[in-house]
């Protein structure tokens, strides 16, 4: 498993995507797209909201699994306690979507993961990712 | 990642070539970009050809974009739409803000 620290910033987004991308190696556009996408969007929420108003760490990191060929992403940080896993799927309704601020990113990745668990362990946030490739 | 918008104008109608990623490092200047263009024309159309990528954060450019255009009782709608984007829209319940042609 191969590991990156950055500062919990939206302004290093692309060097996450980056990092994931290229351990991800050589996937079809589809998966690659949804990977980025499940990336960006855990990424952002812990930028946005695990450490307001201060600042802190988010850790990534990725490995390729086999049998079957999976890949895994795990963010880990140590903000406020929140497990995005027990959202509630986004209303899709017009009004819903016109008057919702926030919840899309995780429904978003939800349906573009296989799995996504999470854990607190040590004082900290642990998401966990899998797409299947 | 880079974003590059073309506008084409025809009278009241304008096209709006969006080309790149919206992601959340850029989002909030293409929400600018398409609040200034939507109070110049009565139809915008977007052409997403060339829209490589869309996250919520573009999804709450587009939102904007939609409620601008719904003020001034204008028209917004989309074409060319590539396939991932498309998911990202359908899911997202997203499609009914536009009308695709």
């Amino acid at each position: 498993m191969k590991s990156l620290l950055v500062p919990a910033n939206i302004d290093r987004l692309e060097e996450v995507t980056g990092f994931v991308n290229e351990l991800l190696g050589d996937v079809d556009m589809k998966t690659e797209f949804q990977i980025r996408l499940a990336v960006e969007e855990v990424f952002v929420n812990i930028a946005s909201y695990a450490y307001a108003p201060g600042t802190g760490d988010a850790e990534i990191s990725c490995a390729l699994l086999s049998d079957p060929k999976r890949f895994l992403i795990r963010f880990s940080d140590s903000g406020i306690p929140f497990d995005p896993t027990k959202l509630a799927d986004a209303d899709l309704s017009e009004e819903a979507i016109m008057e919702r601020v926030g919840g899309l990113g995780i429904f978003l990745v939800k349906k573009n993961m296989d799995q996504v668990t999470y854990t607190y362990e040590g004082g900290r946030n642990v998401l966990t990712l899998v797409k299947r490739l | 990642m880079s974003m590059n918008m073309n506008l084409i104008k025809h009278g009241t109608e304008g096209i709006l070539q969006l080309q790149g990623y919206i992601d959340a490092s850029n989002a909030a200047e293409v929400e600018k970009i398409f609040v200034d263009v939507a109070g110049k024309f009565d139809t915008l159309i977007l052409d997403m050809e060339k829209l490589e990528y869309v996250s919520s954060a573009g999804l709450r450019a587009f939102k904007r974009l939609y409620m601008e255009m719904r003020q001034k009782h204008g028209t917004l709608m989309a074409k060319n739409v590539g396939k991932m984007v498309m998911e990202v829209l359908e899911v997202t319940g997203f499609t009914r803000l536009f009308k695709f042609i």
